[in-house]
């Protein structure tokens, strides 16, 4: 191989384990030894919140949703198929969790209908439900996803001022982000060698070539 | 003009070179312009263009959404699609209905006040309320076998509906104690803000049995048929559901009339109706005419496919039992309990009806073969007279 190729190859492999070594430290040390990711917003507009599978079955781990309502009246969380959240739904105030953002750990709310609430206590559709006062907390498994999670009252008087937060955690995602780091790390290393011993390799070279002209003089 | 000379002519506008000058010396002569030596100048270069590569390889593996590392690293991906060929529900929360609903069942039966009915409105829907109301109502003149088919503590799950759609079904099965019948119980839930109430509860007929539906995990189609909830495709079966209850229904009237190559078999409740009637109008038949109608009500028809390939088929048909008085006669109702307490009548002059709901189920064969009756219930519910 000619010693320029070798050389972009090396700068190539010490750039991507640089990467590697970056990444890798920057989740290990956002996630903890839990792997836990945690996300959290808080909605302002009166209705109740919705969490679709597009963010509730995003990752095959179950997620823990908590809901916390300042005024600390009653709150009632409930998972059930993504049809029949929307068909119960439909002329409800909602705010909906549209988007997840990594790493700062915000959740996006999207406010739509303005609709009276409908207590959804009666329903058979929900396949899990947690009620709290001030605050309620449900574990989601992946089991029979999709589905939907929604955060009322209780009753179809609106929330106001709750705040919900998503939590995944998984302790492989940790271990693997440890793993991406050391990988990155001896890439790194090994690429850096390698050009350091194409650079000392080069000064002989140079040396002889400063002899040369010396004699010419 | 060739590549080579086309970079000298612009690098000589930008004031950089002059003709004849090449990329080497460029360089040499930029590293002078900067005060460096040209191999310095190089390294800078070098380094500069590595830090900017890594530095958006970082950018664009860690925010770029869908094929990011982090997005790679905790497995993020899109929701999966829903099945449509499982039941909506888990086994577990078909229970707890049955549980809650069975419970409301009993406590709106055995007490009363507008707690029991409020009880009774939670158990039971559409004709299931009419008949516990009537059954409640008389409760007082009816056997007491026949006051609750809903005391048995452990409902046998059979099965539930398939796939999201409206209306949904549960169908349960109990035995109230030991060596009696056991009852078939259909509850539905029409949309997803409704939940599921009780529509039937019918005794089984012996030996009648009730052949294996598909597993719960994967719910039971529904059949279609004209007098139902149109959700399945039902094609396949010996008769069709609807047509079943409107001839079944038919045959049941009085004055009777021939029916010719029934699709069900001979069953003691439909003997046992025109016989009842026959002697009702026999014994009434000096001073008042009697009839009967059979009327198979609408949307009562739920055909469920079981895993065989066969169908249970639920329908509700409305009975009315009428007396027409003759001229200067009048007929003593005091015998007939049930009447005299939905009426307050104990002799009628005119005109007299009373309401029946008949709740049957039928096994019905997937190709050939006629339709067996399994399960069948009547329950006065109205009466009036004059």
């Amino acid at each position: 191989m000619p010693a320029s190729t070798r050389r972009a190859l090396g700068a190539v492999l010490a750039a991507l384990g640089v990467v590697f070594v970056v990444v890798g430290a920057w989740t290990v040390v956002r996630l903890g030894p839990s792997g836990e990711a945690q996300f959290a917003a808080t909605s302002r507009a009166p209705g109740v919140i919705v969490v679709p599978a597009d963010v509730l079955n995003a990752v095959d781990t179950p997620v823990r949703v908590t809901a916390a309502r300042r005024d600390g009246g009653a709150l009632v969380l409930a998972v059930g198929a993504s049809a029949d959240a929307r068909a119960i739904l439909t002329h409800s105030a909602v705010s909906t969790v549209s988007a997840v953002h990594y790493p700062s750990g915000g959740l996006d709310l999207q406010a739509w209908g303005a609709g009276a609430l409908t207590n959804i206590s009666g329903a058979d559709v929900w396949r899990l439900a947690a009620r709290g006062a001030g605050s309620a907390t449900l574990l989601v498994d992946q089991a029979r996803a999709p589905e939907t999670l929604v955060v009322t009252s209780g009753d179809s008087s609106a929330l106001k001022d709750v705040t919900v937060t998503l939590t995944w955690a998984d302790h492989a995602w940790f271990f693997e982000a440890l793993a991406m780091a050391t990988l990155g790390a001896v890439l790194a290393a090994f690429a850096f060698n390698d050009l350091w011993q194409g650079r000392v390799g080069d000064v002989p070279a140079k040396v002889t070539g400063r002899r040369s002209s010396e004699a010419r003089v | 003009m060739n590549p080579r000379d086309a970079v000298t002519k612009t690098l000589a506008r930008l004031k950089l070179s002059r003709p004849g000058v090449n990329s080497h010396d460029l360089i040499t002569n930029v590293a002078a312009t900067l005060g460096l030596r040209r191999d310095d100048l190089v390294r800078i270069v070098r380094v500069m263009v590595a830090t900017v590569v890594t530095v958006v390889g970082i950018v664009m593996i860690t925010s770029v959404p869908g094929w990011g590392a982090t997005h790679a690293l905790l497995g993020i991906h899109q929701a999966p699609e829903a099945k449509t060929s499982s039941a909506p529900m888990t086994v577990d929360q078909a229970r707890k209905i049955l549980t809650r609903t069975f419970t409301a069942a009993y406590l709106g039966e055995t007490n009363s006040g507008a707690a029991a009915k409020a009880n009774l409105r939670k158990a039971y829907t559409r004709d299931g309320l009419r008949a516990v109301s009537g059954r409640v109502r008389l409760a007082s003149v009816q056997p007491a076998a026949l006051a609750s088919p809903l005391l048995a503590p452990h409902p046998t799950l059979l099965a539930v509906s398939r796939g999201f759609g409206f209306p949904r079904f549960i169908i349960a099965q109990t035995s109230a104690s030991e060596g009696s019948l056991p009852i078939l119980h259909l509850l539905v839930s029409p949309d997803a803000a409704t939940p599921y109430r009780i529509y039937m509860s019918v005794e089984m007929v012996p030996p009648a049995t009730v052949s294996p539906f598909d597993q719960l995990s994967s719910g039971s189609p529904l059949v279609s048929n004209d007098t139902g909830p149109l959700v399945a495709n039902g094609t396949g079966l010996a008769v069709a559901p609807a047509e079943l209850m409107k001839r079944y229904a038919a045959q049941m009237v009085f004055p009777a009339k021939s029916t010719s190559k029934p699709p069900f078999g001979a069953d003691p409740f439909a003997s046992q109706v025109r016989a009842g009637a026959a002697a009702v109008a026999d014994a009434v038949s000096s001073q008042a005419t009697f009839t009967q109608t059979h009327r198979v009500l609408p949307n009562s028809v739920y055909a469920v496919r079981q895993a065989s390939g066969d169908a249970l088929v639920f329908g509700v048909i409305e009975r009315k039992d009428n007396f027409t008085v003759k001229a200067d006669q009048n007929v003593n109702t005091a015998a007939n309990k049930a009447f005299v307490l939905l009426t307050g009548s104990k002799v009628i002059t005119k005109a007299a009806d009373i309401t029946t709901l008949e709740f049957v189920v039928f096994a019905v064969p997937r190709s050939t073969g006629k339709a067996t009756l399994v399960a069948a219930r009547e329950q006065i519910v109205a009466g009036s007279g004059s």
